[in-house]
């Protein structure tokens, strides 16, 4: 495979294309829906939605199978960057077009690209209106997303990072349901806001990277980690209201502030269980699946590496933790008291990235492997809930638990696929869910054993939450009138789950390319936070931290 | 890791048969996939293309036949009795053939290692599992004589118990499913026992966890069945915690995680060490979960609202003993603990003696034994609590085969009311024992079987609970006079003290144990019937599918015993059981016993006649006090008082549960934690006030500002002129 | 080549844009009252209007092409001037294409209109170009006249005269102020000219004389109202409000950008030397009118209030690139006003195109459900909030815009750190009122009595569809312009003293 890859130059043009094939579908459905009138109630009979549906998914069946060869691009063993694409973009201020994947990216990538046609079909049946600008708002949205992923421009990493609130602001807003306004502009403002004291960081730090002579910044990741790290040597102080603070503590808290609203981390997570409830399927299913692991991904690929001395600091890391873990704790008890089934998925949602940044903040190899695992099981097990949650909300336009019960019994497959996927995030060995959250905590047990002896009560409260709300749902006496005729799953609702769940199975029993791959990225990040931490707090005077 | 290779490298076994080890529990998961393919296959009515368009279409309404229309069954409400399903026969094939395969290949492996020295354990490797950082944990599979003996009982059993269902659930509209369940639960019982590795161990125990809770709620339409499977799986979960702990302090200080890693480190700990005794207590916190010790036996009396034969593999010869082989496969830590080993025993034996004073006032049969199973499984803590893991184990093989006995004969009577009561239309409650009695002139097969086993679980000499029972008492007794036990002190306790009380505690719980297993007998068999004269016209013997797998248990559990007899009554071979564990647990019995003299044959006859005349003891007073003549159905039953009230609702601990646990953590999550700091702290007041209460107030100042008389304006500026000219001026 | 402004030829050739503009406006205002009033000869007149600021543009570009330089004088052959007067005529094209359509629809058969935007803007290019304090004096007059009379243009409409009226009064005020400022620094330095002020302020060390600062002081007051920076800014919203909407958006786009050049240049080339003293009250009125405008336009409901509100803002956001005072600091502010006049007059040009005649209602909410029946149009104006807001891509040079200030500001010797946070942390507030407009238009379903908006003219369409594309094409390739405006950093840097070579402390005084 890799020897047909070469031979095609895959490496050359992979990640551009990546981002370009979305745009391109994007435009041809708008080029289709100005000319279309959009009549036809935008059933399946309704030529013009369908022309749209079978375009996007089409699209991103492509996208798929062109990112599936970056499998073979990132090898184990591998810690630096493959598939580097580097173009100037504006010159006159030092920002380049600069693309590129490791071993914690790529699988990121393969994860948004797998999910997304399966979020297309998911919307198939459900979404009648503007069907044209719907998928146009998911093509590009995708774009966004992968753009993070794969940017190795600070500059470009902001601007795809904004980008993608817009799309998700529109789905949210415009086809969502009854409280769709508030929750789209809490949804877009609480990002924004996070991230815009980011954006000074950022280029606070591109104006350190540049060249002194010209006076043109330099946002390439490489150039900004040096200046970074040489700067955070001089140890510059900010004097703030009287009180001095270390120049890197203020640019860490800049970049927390953007990446953990959108984590989310407790207490910054109350937009999440609007956004999901209210968001249609589709929205709530590339929320919970990808973009919050974007917030992570800016932990991992940016904030701690950039910051180490900062963010490994006693204070800062055991605060960090504290919340990750009251993440984990509180999400699993609120979510325990929902009535709503997509605010209870929601909220486990925050316990899950709390384990993350368990993960993540403990540093230990194990830890951040399996923070690695935890979000991208997340990924497969809670995208699947809300795809399962749409499928019985399209029958019964109800996402209330009380308004279900005992329909195991008229939908068997829908039950099953149910109960698999909800053992899976309850972490039942075998799945997805106990690879990643074992090796999480065995991890971080190593240096923080009390605080991840509390995250594992988690565990309790997960199965506690989720097999209470599943039994309210399937199980239970079949007793009210309008679940009695309630139809099964139809075949393209049971193929599009069909991945997914070979994804949790494959995940939980032969995890090992997949941690291979990611193992020397992981590694080398745990080794340079390690080391710079150690070097910097030293060099640091006594009034630093 | 390194260390293993080595030994696998020249193990014995290597190149043998046992390299098949891997295919007893893929075995049965093929039956699983056979089964659940067929249940789903025979339930699926895919629905139309487009759901939102035929939401609420007719022609989606399943029939009884789906995966969930088996809420009847042998269970009770019976609105609807399907007809035989129609893959009936092929899923009465599949479902006890994989498990007679594996046992096959089991008895293989055994007959295999029997020649070959098995000092070191036969590891079998698969594939990379969890390789990440320091962490290397391999999909492997271990054969030794602990983990044969154990599979030997589960297949053995199981095998015998899926062939029991076959008659039992025939009408069941499930079919299927149940078989699907149970040859996926022996599946992951077999990896839990093989498994070479605690994850991997781990593994079976969840994935067993989750198929109790899938059995127990096997007719979900029923509320309180449902309830039953996820309190089980809670309670369970709460355990598994326990047992994640114990996990992450071995790898943070052991540094490994499979069991030839661990048991290399372990001695390093040294004995007494405050990190082996959390270790252990960690761990056992784990078992109590599983075996349903105090405090978290709550789950195993409702668990028996699953079917009958579930309750007997699961919940009574299989996974609930899965806290003793842990203990027993963790010796050589517990061994380093002795405080936590007394913490084990005494726990074991107060639920031995509390579980039997419950078991006194049941009248539901089914009841009666889980409480009983709480009680041994008591006993077999005790066991493997002071070291005695040979007797801890040797009394889990005859427990599963009596009590299996006796859950398949209450089966079968179950079985026998419900058809007896569905003939003439009643809705009584089949498993209760005041609607039975004298059923020994309709069902003797089952009568005389029952008996054998109760006369097993008492503790009669020559039946197999004798020998088991008596070996533990022996065994505390031992460690009471001399052995690390002894040393030590147990919350201010001293060890020898504590340890003779459990010794009383043991004998106490067995006289119960006589009391209320022949009082079970008494009102079930014996005296009048009192189920109604039409009901007796219809009682009768189960199929012979059904008491064939009796009659073998019937015979195992009346010579079980001479799996290991006692130097004292060599009436076979000694001590087989002890030999044949002696590589995996001997050290550390060793190491626990020290070199302690072998106590007196004077003393050891002393132990066994009192245990004995405790049995018979129990007995004759069930005999003469209680009196089935003068027992009414449960429609006319008075209610209890005093006493009897207190043991009829268990000392009232699940209430006791829910007010101080449940209640008030729903509570919080609710009012406190969602209304009070979610909506109410974060989004009202920083979200709402502060985001738009603060620009409402600058509107409003700026509204009133903004009059539209210029003459406002003009003074708003000049103050604007003042201040720059102060901001220049003044420094 | 250098051209010598000292000599009379010299000063005409450095003049030669302005005079084609002016000459050519005389000549319409001749043909405009050559017939009688109507509405064809209103919009051929305004043709002819269209013609001349083309033609006047492409002069600038030869200029600006032709490298031209030009001794110390009172008049500045830079970069800046080129790059200020292309804005200002920018402006200028939009709000003529816009009045044409608008007129036509309020029924304003007033040719004389067009005319008198082409002198306001004449006196605009003096202002970009004036390099003596009477000059900048006589641009002031010359364009504030000519917008005084524009703003009550709607004789029909009361809210127009008395936004007419106010303005006048107002502005006249704040004249008053400007020209006493100008007599105080007369009297301190004994020079109008700015480089000469620079010179003897430096020679006589005048940089503490209290009636050099006092002069200052004046000077900031007379420009931060042209401005409309606070707590100068009262006027705005309601004129802005009462204004016929092409002369709005003029005026929140050319007018403040005119005032800024004008500011701009007489702050650095002229009291660059007092930098330390006058950057603290230019500091605090940057910081007050960022957070002013931005907090109270988020309880606006009449768009043009809104807009005015937005405006006022951008003075702020402006103001910060003034504050760093560097070259980098005067590119951005070029860069900066292209951006925002774009945006903002694509906004108005919006609001021309859907407003009913007589403009009643122009409440936000009037917008519900605009996606429905007009997308093109809802995606323009989606394009013009977000570049307000400064958002990426979407928002296209908005973005870049804020960003190339943002660098100005952290580039400086003296790094304006908290300007920054503050510029972003306001910013992040004006996504709730521009928001509001993009959640209106597609999130809310048509008010039912809603009226069905009139055909917009062909003039407005095609100005709507150059500015959306405009913005967003530049930003994605804003090389070109970036370098544009980096021509446009003609000014010498402000001197900056050592005390201001760190993170400047906030002054006690400021606190006061």
């Amino acid at each position: 495979m890799p020897d047909f890859l070469n031979s095609i130059g895959y490496e050359a043009w992979v990640l551009p294309t990546l981002l370009a094939i979305p745009v391109a579908g994007a435009l041809v459905l708008l080029l289709h829906g100005a000319s279309s009138k959009g009549e036809g109630g935008g059933g399946l009979d309704d030529a013009g939605a369908m022309f749209a549906r079978r375009i996007t998914l089409f699209t991103f069946l492509l996208e798929f199978v062109v990112s599936i060869g970056l499998w073979w691009v990132v090898l184990p063993g591998e810690a630096g960057f493959r598939a580097v694409v580097d173009l100037p973009w504006i010159r006159t201020w030092g920002i380049r077009f600069a693309l590129g994947v490791d071993g914690i990216s790529v699988m990121l990538v393969l994860l948004t690209t797998l999910i997304m046609p399966l979020v297309v079909l998911g919307g198939w049946t459900s979404v009648r209106t503007k069907v044209h600008a719907y998928h146009a708002l998911m093509l590009i949205l995708t774009s966004g997303m992968l753009g993070v992923f794969v940017a190795r421009d600070l500059f470009l990493f902001y601007v795809m990072w904004e980008v993608m609130l817009v799309p998700m602001y529109f789905i949210v807003g415009i086809w969502g349901g009854a409280r769709r306004l508030y929750a789209a502009l809490k949804f877009f403002l609480f990002t924004m806001v996070g991230s815009l004291l980011m954006l000074v960081a950022i280029l606070y730090l591109g104006i350190k990277a540049g060249d002194p002579a010209t006076g043109i910044p330099n946002f390439a990741f490489d150039r900004i980690f040096a200046a970074a790290a040489q700067h955070a040597q001089g140890s510059l102080e900010l004097s703030w209201l009287g009180l001095s603070i270390p120049a890197d503590t203020l640019l860490f808290l800049a970049f927390f502030g953007a990446f953990a609203v959108k984590v989310p981390m407790f207490p910054f997570h109350t937009w999440l269980p609007d956004a999901h409830v209210e968001a249609p399927t589709a929205g709530s299913v590339i929320l919970a699946s990808i973009m919050l692991k974007l917030g992570t991904y800016g932990f991992i690929r940016l904030a701690i590496p950039l910051f180490p001395a900062a963010a490994m600091s006693p204070g800062m890391r055991t605060g960090i933790i504290i919340l990750a873990v009251v993440g984990v704790i509180y999400g699993s008890l609120v979510a325990m008291v929902q009535t709503d089934f997509k605010k209870l998925v929601a909220y486990s949602s925050v316990a899950h990235l709390g384990m993350v940044m368990l993960g993540l903040f403990a540093l230990t190899r194990e830890s951040v492997q399996g923070a690695m695992m935890v979000m991208l099981g997340h990924g497969l097990s809670t995208g699947a809930l809300f795809l399962l949650i749409g499928m019985i909300y399209e029958r019964r336009h109800s996402r209330e638990i009380a308004a279900y019960g005992g329909i195991a019994k008229v939908a068997p497959v829908f039950a099953t696929l149910l109960t698999v996927v909800a053992l899976s995030s309850i972490g039942l060995p075998g799945t997805n869910g106990f690879i990643s959250e074992f090796l999480v905590m065995v991890g971080s047990f190593k240096t923080f054993p009390y605080l991840t002896t509390i995250s594992a009560i988690g565990v309790i409260l997960g199965a506690a939450y989720m097999l209470w709300a599943i039994q309210r749902i399937i199980y239970n006496p079949l007793d009210k009138a309008d679940n009695e005729h309630l139809t099964d799953l139809n075949w393209r609702e049971i193929g599009l789950l069909v991945p997914v769940l070979i994804g949790i199975l494959w995940l939980g029993l032969y995890p090992k390319p997949v941690l291979a791959r990611m193992e020397a990225a992981t590694t080398n990040f745990v080794r340079s936070v390690e080391a710079g931490a150690a070097t910097q707090s030293a060099s640091l005077p006594a009034g630093g931290r | 890791m390194l260390l293993q290779e080595a030994t696998t490298g020249a193990h014995p076994l290597s190149g043998s048969i046992a390299e098949l080890v891997w295919l007893i529990p893929v075995l049965p998961f093929i039956g699983f996939l056979i089964n659940g393919w067929l249940s789903i296959a025979s339930a699926v009515r895919v629905g139309p293309r487009d759901p939102s368009a035929a939401g609420h279409d007719a022609a989606g309404h399943a029939e009884d036949h789906g995966h969930g229309g088996d809420s009847g069954g042998a269970h009770g409400d019976d609105h609807h009795v399907a007809a035989r399903h129609k893959y009936a026969s092929l899923v009465s094939l599949v479902g006890p053939a994989v498990l007679l395969l594996s046992f096959g290949l089991t008895v293989a492996i055994f007959m295999a290692m029997l020649g070959v020295s098995r000092e070191a354990p036969f590891v079998r490797t698969l594939f990379s599992w969890i390789p990440a950082g320091d962490l290397h944990i391999d999909a492997a599979l271990q054969v030794d004589p602990l983990s044969m003996v154990m599979t030997l009982v589960i297949t053995g059993v199981g095998t015998l118990i899926h062939i029991f269902s076959v008659g039992y659930m025939q009408d069941d509209p499930g079919y299927p499913r149940y078989f699907a369940y149970l040859n996926l639960f022996v599946s992951f019982m077999l990896v839990l026992v093989l498994g070479a590795s605690y994850p991997v161990l781990f593994v079976g125990w969840e994935g067993v966890g989750l198929c109790s809770y899938l059995l127990i709620g096997f007719w979900f339409t029923d509320k309180a069945n449902a309830d039953a499977g996820k309190k089980a799986f809670i309670v369970n979960r709460i355990g598994d915690f326990g047992f994640l702990i114990a996990m992450f302090l071995m790898f943070a200080n052991l540094g490994a995680l499979d069991f030839a890693g661990v048991s290399a480190a372990a001695p390093a700990l040294g004995l007494n060490s405050a990190l082996a005794t959390t270790i252990c207590l960690f761990l056992f916190l784990g078992c109590a979960g599983k075996s349903a010790q105090i405090p978290l036996y709550v789950w195993l009396p409702d668990a028996m609202a699953g079917p009958t034969p579930v309750s007997a593999l699961i919940h009574a010869a299989t996974m609930v003993t899965a806290g003793v082989y842990l203990i027993a496969r963790s010796s050589f830590l517990f061994s380093l603990a002795p405080v936590a080993q007394l913490t084990v025993a005494f726990i074991g034996a107060l639920t031995a003696l509390f579980a039997a004073t419950i078991g006194l006032k049941q009248w539901d049969i089914k009841r009666v034994l889980a409480y009983s199973t709480v009680s041994q499984l008591g006993y077999m803590f005790v066991g493997v609590g002071v070291g005695a893991y040979a007797a801890g184990v040797f009394h889990l093989v005859t427990h599963a085969f009596f009590k299996a006995l006796l859950f398949l004969g209450s089966g079968s009577v179950i079985f026998a009311m419900h058809r007896a009561y569905h003939a003439t239309h009643n809705h009584d409650d089949a498993q209760d024992m005041r609607n039975m009695g004298g059923l020994r002139r309709y069902m003797p097969v089952t009568f005389v079987l029952m008996w054998i086993a109760t006369l097993a679980i008492a503790g009669i000499p020559i039946f197999a609970g004798f020998f088991s029972k008596d070996e533990i008492l022996g065994a505390v007794f031992e460690r009471a006079h001399e052995s690390t036990l002894s040393q030590v002190s147990w919350l201010g306790i001293p060890g020898t003290t504590l340890l003779y009380v459990i010794y009383a505690m043991g004998l106490a719980a067995a006289l119960l144990t006589a009391i209320y297993m022949t009082r079970m007998m008494l009102y079930t068999f014996h005296g009048p019937n009192r189920s109604g004269e039409t009901e007796q016209s219809h009682l009768a013997e189960a199929p012979w599918v059904m008491t064939g797998p009796l009659v073998v248990l019937g015979v195992l559990s009346a010579f079980g015993g001479w799996l290991n007899l006692p130097a004292l009554l060599p009436i076979g071979p000694i001590g087989v059981l002890e030999h044949w564990l002696e590589p995996v647990v001997g050290p550390a019995t060793a190491a626990v016993t020290g070199s302690a003299a072998e106590p007196a044959h004077s003393t050891e006859f002393a132990l066994i006649g009192a245990a004995v005349a405790i049995a018979v003891l129990g007995i004759i007073i069930a005999f003469v006090r209680l009196k089935p003549a003068r027992l009414v159905p449960k429609a006319q039953a008075p209610e209890e008082q005093g006493i009897e009230r207190v043991l009829l609702n268990k000392y009232y601990v699940d209430e006791l549960y829910d007010r101080t646990i449940v209640r008030p953590t729903v509570w919080v999550s609710r009012s406190v934690l969602s209304q009070g700091v979610d909506q109410g702290l974060i989004d009202k007041v920083l979200v709402t006030w502060v985001g738009t209460g603060i620009p409402r107030l600058f509107g409003w100042f700026g509204s009133r500002l903004q009059s539209g008389q210029v003459g406002t304006y003009a003074w708003v500026l000049l103050i604007g002129v003042i201040a720059v000219l102060g901001a220049f001026t003044l420094r | 080549m250098p051209i010598d402004v000292t000599l009379p030829g010299g000063l005409t050739l450095a003049l030669v844009p302005d005079l084609i503009l002016i000459a050519g406006a005389m000549v319409l205002m001749l043909w405009a009252a050559w017939r009688p009033d109507s509405a064809s000869h209103q919009r051929s007149v305004g043709v002819g209007a269209l013609l001349l600021t083309v033609v006047t543009t492409v002069a600038v570009i030869v200029f600006a092409m032709g490298g031209y330089t030009a001794k110390p004088g009172i008049i500045a052959v830079d970069g800046f001037r080129w790059g200020s007067d292309l804005i200002f005529l920018l402006a200028t094209f939009i709000a003529i294409a816009l009045s044409i359509d608008y007129n036509t629809r309020e029924g304003i058969d007033a040719p004389e209109s067009h005319v008198l935007v082409l002198f306001a803007t004449s006196g605009m290019m003096m202002l970009a170009a004036a390099r003596d304090l009477m000059i900048i004096f006589l641009g002031i007059e010359l364009m504030s006249i000519a917008v005084y009379v524009l703003a009550g243009l709607n004789r029909r409409s009361g809210r127009s005269a008395e936004a007419a009226i106010k303005y006048f009064l107002l502005g006249a005020f704040s004249t008053a102020f400007l020209l006493y400022g100008i007599a105080l620094v007369y009297g301190a330095t004994g020079a109008t000219n700015l480089t000469v002020i620079a010179d003897r302020v430096r020679q006589f060390q005048l940089g503490e004389s209290p009636m050099l600062l006092a002069g200052i002081a004046l000077l900031l007051v007379g420009f931060s109202f042209k401005v409309a920076a606070a707590p100068f800014h009262m006027w705005t919203p309601d004129v802005y409000e009462g204004a016929p909407t092409p002369i709005t958006g003029y005026m929140a786009a050319a007018v403040k950008a005119a005032g800024f050049a004008a500011f701009l240049r007489v702050w650095l080339e002229a009291f660059g030397g007092s930098y330390t003293r006058w950057h603290v009250a230019v500091w605090w009125i940057a910081a007050i009118t960022m957070v002013v405008g931005n907090v109270v336009a988020l309880s606006q409901k009449n768009l043009k209030r809104l807009l005015a509100y937005s405006s006022i803002a951008h003075s702020g956001f402006v103001l910060v690139a003034l504050v760093v005072g560097t070259s980098a600091g005067s590119s951005a502010f070029i860069f900066y006003l292209f951006a925002y006049t774009l945006a903002t007059m694509g906004a108005f040009a919006v609001i021309v195109a859907l407003g009913q005649p007589g403009e009643g209602d122009l409440t936000i909410e009037s917008y519900a459900g605009l996606w429905n029946d007009r997308p093109w149009m809802a995606a323009a104006m989606t394009v013009f909030m977000l570049a307000l807001l400064g958002f990426p891509i979407v928002g296209g040079i908005g973005f870049l815009a804020k960003w190339y200030v943002l660098q100005a500001a952290l580039q400086a010797p003296a790094p304006q750190a908290r300007l920054a946070v503050l510029l972003v942390i306001t910013t992040a507030i004006s996504a709730g009122y521009y928001l509001q407009v993009v959640r209106v238009m597609y999130m809310k379903p048509r008010a039912a009595n809603a009226v069905a908006s009139l055909p917009t003219g062909r003039l407005t369409r095609f100005v709507i569809a150059a500015a959306a594309i405009l913005i967003v094409v530049l930003g994605l390739f804003p090389d070109s312009l970036a370098n544009l405006a980096q021509r446009g950093a003609a000014i010498p840097p402000a001197p900056q003293t050592a005390t201001a070579a760190t993170e400047t402390p906030l002054p006690t005084a400021g606190g006061r």
